[in-house]
């Protein structure tokens, strides 16, 4: 089970021919040396694209990033066809092979991990992972050493935090092809090959962009525009936040929240129909928008354990929960709030994970309405999806009691045992842009109200709780003249301010801690970017921040592009963060599952409630921004177009 | 005292304000037909003559200053074409005629009244009327500049470091321009409707190469109500979304170029924003040529249709290598009312036939000469097969020098008046989405 290196999933293609295809790509695209763009004669057929190196190296790291990146886009016209005219094909493909699981495989390769201790803070104080102060021999508690030995892990959290008193989890960080641990079928489940080149899996995800486009005109000076295939459908008007901007699902495993959205959407097999009105007696221009997503599900790329970009580190709590359920775990400082206990499999943990499967009912359909007024741009949206986050249900019906020594498998209300599920949400909301002469600026506003997302609840027996959401940003963009740093272009200006109301919220401080939903009530991140062009604009400086205010978390991105010719671009930067890094909120250690053994009051019962750490829920109150505390980077790119 | 100031500062205005009652049909002629009776003369200044750095210093009456500047420098040279008539439209001239009498200034800058279409005041202007550069700017904003629509399509511009000669950059584009209101010649006229907020022309363009800036497009909306300000917008493919644009960007560098959006055409802007004085008129020597009759034209980027693009040379490769006429100009100075503007002025001298603006020299903060614009006009006659008897002066070539930074952008155009590639519907914030990707 642990070592199964040459594992090899369904639908998956082999590592040497993924090679190969990325091989024969960039062959492809470079010929003699030579990277050349095709126009055809007639100007319908054009190919162009980029290749790519990002070396990333982190702080006490090493290298985080060695990504080379091929990216072919193409497009054919062919005009009127029958009823149709502007009838297109556009095909963009992308290949990348990431060098850090080769270069640094002790951070994040095969080499990754080792031996790692849990703390027991009312007993030994320290203790090697299955050999806890609660462990074999201790009425069911303890789980084979053989099957999941002491190897190839890292402590969760451990690059941000000690566990100071709290849960601590150990969390296997070797690709899924050397140490299966943890790995959660179809969804958390890469191979080295995977992450070495994510494209090429069972997703077709090389193909970035492959769609039909179709004009069909009306008797009036409408007409209706269709476009069919995988593809991106962007809404919304912000930078950075995803308020309507929810359409295709996101890769944060490529850089967490810091790459352009275009480069980490993942794209969709949809169909979307527009209606362009164009002018009409009361407005500029009117749209009214149609889009199915027929695609089978896709979650959001949260990154795996182990991996170097692992958006709130929710990918190692995952695994290191799957562990548990697969086959038991150490937990820190779990027994009495103080002491190292081995649970067997099938007691905590996660037990799987429900991907809704492809039918028409699990697709997806939006609706938006888009025009100009009076020089206000508007938007009003409309859409029916699934979560691309998990919530984390505590539902499983076969789950044991450690102290009992018959195998119940059954449920129990606050038990820290889960399925992963991705419920439906309904959203509607809508967006204005608009400019005010007197200030110079330009204003974005966009808003969403949701329902039907799913937060941790630790008040609740299922360990979970629904609750609306209203969400929006308001953007602030002004053009500046600072002379002393250039009398003769302006800095862009730009700041965002993004707010999050969980409507249904609920929480209770008890006995000292923090209970409930570990998300914020009201929280706000405030961005500010600060944008200058010199030499032409060949070379352009610029500082991004953003900033946590619940979290007291910020990050500070300065960096500089250097437009070396029309088809070199080099890019020197660095990711800073300051602030605070860890949150404490209850960590249902004294949730009560199993009375009268966990505690004497009914499961759940908020008397008992008195233990609280960083794991697993803080990450929640940390954000983005918190959870990457220890990941400064400094970071070099360099892309090449064709 | 007071009373009697108010009175003599109130009839002045009423007389500027008065409808162009002195116009008459004759003032149109003039104005349309100006070398009717004769072409402008300068002693030694015949067709074929080259202005260089040797003789310059004769003809220096008839050159700008800063054109007068470079060629002392031996940066370029002028070539001497024959002055010929660029006859625009007759419906626009037509219109004109309709709106004698009927057209006069609004109380404040930047208000026109009684304005149908053609030119809104083919009077000469008078140096003692204090709003005749106000005027002219009119003249120029409601001009016959692309016709009722028109594209550059394509259009090359060339970024290049002026001491070195090397090129940086190549941006192909495609332009297109719409007028919305004041329309004389293609249908519908007078006005494309329905157009709820009064729009009188918008303009599209669209990057097409190289590919880091493809896919970037910007959509430009003129207000007929010269008070309220143009709405503008972004699209940049590496991020999908429509910005709108403030409108201190249009101040700013264009795609790093050495123009600014407000450059475009000599002025891309309201007339509320500027203080327009009239400096004169004179005959000096602009860029206006017959395209088809150039001795030298570009082997680079030749289109499928044979068409070949201006051929750029001397210092830098910043100068087109064309030939210059004698021609009618009005000197019209522009101060940006804006205290935070970039510039302290422009003076533009406008071509007064055509009132297309082929020369401007801008000046920084500091009143130093920052910038020196050119413009050149082919005649429709001798361009394109299509373009012939539209009446459109064809912008086709530019070159926007910045003399302190002594650097170049230079522009190759392939003008196209052909209704065909400008529908109102790209001209719409959704045709930004749809176009890009």
């Amino acid at each position: 089970m642990f070592l199964d290196s040459h594992k090899q999933q369904p639908g998956r293609t082999h590592p040497v021919i993924q090679a190969t295809l990325l091989a024969a790509a960039i062959a492809a695209c470079l010929s003699g040396g030579q990277a050349l763009a095709y126009t055809s004669e007639d100007g319908t057929t054009q190919v162009n694209g980029f290749v790519e190196n990002a070396t990333y190296s982190r702080r006490n790291v090493g290298l985080s990033k060695m990504r080379n990146t091929v990216l072919i886009e193409g497009s054919k016209d062919y005009g009127e066809q029958g009823a149709f005219s502007n009838v297109s094909f556009v095909g963009a493909f992308r290949a990348t092979y990431d060098g850090v699981y080769d270069l640094n495989d002790d951070e994040f390769g095969e080499n990754a991990g080792g031996a790692i201790n849990m703390q027991s803070v009312g007993g030994a104080g320290s203790t090697a992972w299955g050999q806890s102060d609660i462990s074999t021999g201790v009425l069911g508690f303890g789980f084979d050493t053989t099957e999941n030995p002491n190897e190839g892990m890292v402590n969760l959290g451990h690059a941000l935090h000690d566990t100071d008193g709290g849960v601590g989890l150990g969390v296997p960080v070797r690709p899924c092809d050397v140490d299966s641990r943890g790995c959660i079928d179809d969804y958390l489940d890469f191979d080295e090959s995977d992450l070495k080149y994510p494209e090429f899996n069972d997703r077709l995800d090389f193909l970035r962009e492959a769609y039909l486009d179709a004009t069909l005109p009306t008797e009036s000076a409408a007409t209706w525009n269709f476009r069919l295939g995988r593809q991106q459908v962007v809404w919304g008007r912000t930078d950075l936040f995803r308020v309507l901007d929810v359409i295709n699902p996101v890769d944060y495993s490529r850089h967490n929240i810091y790459d352009e959205l275009e480069d980490i959407r993942i794209p969709m097999w949809m169909a979307t129909g527009e209606y362009r009105m164009g002018a009409t007696e009361t407005f500029d221009d009117l749209n009214m928008q149609f889009v199915w997503n027929f695609d089978k599900f896709r979650p959001n790329s949260l990154g795996q354990g182990g991996t170097p970009y692992a958006i709130l580190d929710a990918g190692s709590f995952f695994r290191a929960m799957k562990n548990c359920w697969d086959n038991g775990c150490s937990v820190s400082n779990f027994a009495g709030g103080a002491l190292s206990t081995d649970f067997p499999k099938h007691v905590i943990g996660i037990r799987d994970v429900h991907l809704p499967d492809w039918s028409l009912s699990n697709s997806q359909f939006g609706l938006k309405l888009e025009g100009d007024y009076q020089g206000v741009g508007f938007s009003l949206n409309a859409l029916t999806y699934r979560s691309q986050l998990p919530s984390l249900r505590a539902v499983v019906d076969n789950a044991d009691n450690p102290f009992t020594p018959e195998i119940e498998s059954q449920s129990y209300d606050y038990l820290i045992a889960f399925d992963m599920y991705f419920p439906r949400v309904n959203l509607i909301g809508g967006s204005l842009d608009f400019y005010v002469d007197d200030i110079k600026s330009v204003f974005r506003v966009e808003a969403a109200y949701t329902d039907g997302e799913e937060f941790a609840n630790t008040l609740r027996p299922e360990l979970y709780s629904e609750s609306d959401v209203f969400r929006y940003v308001i953007g602030w963009d002004r053009p500046t003249f600072i002379p002393f740093l250039n009398e003769k272009r302006a800095f862009l200006i730009s700041a965002q301010l993004f707010g999050e109301y969980l409507v249904d919220h609920e929480r209770e401080t008890v006995n000292g801690i923090e209970a409930g939903n570990p998300n914020w009530e009201i929280n706000h991140v405030g961005t500010l970017l600060l944008k200058g062009w010199y030499q032409n604009d060949r070379v352009s400086p610029q500082v991004i921040m953003a900033h946590d205010f619940k979290a007291h978390a910020s990050v500070i991105a300065p960096s500089i592009d250097w437009l070396i010719s029309d088809n070199l671009r080099l890019t020197v930067g660095a990711n800073v963060k300051v602030g605070d890094g860890e949150q404490e909120f209850d960590d249902c250690r004294a949730c009560n599952p199993f009375p009268p053994f966990t505690g004497a009051g009914e499961p759940g019962d908020t008397a008992l409630r008195n233990l609280a750490g960083y794991e697993p829920l803080g990450r929640f109150r940390s954000g983005p921004i918190g959870m990457a505390q220890a990941e400064d980077e400094f970071q070099i790119t360099l892309r090449y177009r064709f | 005292m007071r009373l009697l100031n108010t009175t003599l500062v109130a009839a002045l205005l009423m007389a500027a304000n008065l409808p162009a009652q002195a116009a008459t049909n004759e003032d149109v002629d003039s104005s349309f037909f100006p070398y009717k009776n004769g072409v402008p003369t300068q002693d030694g200044l015949n067709a074929g003559v080259v202005i260089d750095q040797s003789n310059v210093g004769q003809f220096k009456q008839v050159i700008d200053p800063a054109m007068f500047e470079f060629i002392s420098q031996g940066w370029t040279k002028i070539t001497v074409g024959e002055t010929t008539s660029f006859d625009l439209h007759p419906n626009y001239i037509q219109a004109t005629r309709d709106g004698l009498g009927k057209v006069k200034l609004g109380e404040k800058s930047g208000e026109i009244e009684g304005f149908i279409a053609g030119r809104p005041f083919p009077e000469e202007p008078s140096m003692d009327d204090p709003r005749a550069g106000e005027k002219l700017a009119w003249n120029y904003k409601y001009g016959y500049n692309w016709g009722d629509n028109a594209a550059i399509y394509p259009f090359y511009w060339k970024y290049k470091d002026m001491k070195s000669g090397k090129l940086e950059r190549t941006i192909k584009f495609n332009f297109h321009f719409l007028n919305y209101m004041h329309r004389v010649n293609q249908e519908p006229l007078p006005e494309i409707t329905p157009n709820p907020s009064k729009l009188y022309r918008a303009i599209y363009v669209q990057a097409l190469e190289p590919f880091d800036v493809k896919d970037t497009q910007l959509l430009i909306h003129r207000y007929e109500n010269d008070l309220k300000r143009d709405s503008a917008w972004l699209y940049l493919g590496f991020q999908r979304r429509v910005r709108r644009l403030a409108s201190g960007q249009v101040t700013d560098a264009f795609l790093g170029s050495d123009v600014m959006i407000e450059d475009f055409e000599g002025y891309n802007g309201r007339i509320n924003d500027m203080e327009w004085t009239f400096k004169g008129a004179k005959n000096i020597l602009v860029p206006f040529y017959n395209h088809n009759a150039l001795p030298n034209l570009s082997e680079e980027h030749k289109e499928s249709d044979g068409y070949q693009f201006v051929e750029m040379g001397d210092k830098g490769d910043c100068f087109p290598q064309i030939t210059w006429q004698l021609r009618k100009v009005y000197e019209l100075e522009n101060k940006p009312k804006d205290a935070n503007h970039p510039i302290s002025k422009r003076v533009h001298y406008i071509d007064a036939q055509t009132f297309t603006i082929p020369r401007t020299l801008t000046y920084d903060r500091k009143g130093d000469l920052w910038k020196s614009w050119q413009i050149g006009q082919a005649h429709p006659d001798h361009h394109l097969p299509k373009n012939k008897g539209t009446g459109v002066a064809i912008d086709d070539s530019f070159t926007m020098i910045d003399v302190q930074a002594m650097h170049c952008t230079t522009g190759q155009f392939k003008g196209q008046v052909d209704p065909s590639l400008n529908p109102a519907r790209k001209f719409t914030v959704q045709n930004l989405r749809a176009s890009g990707r």
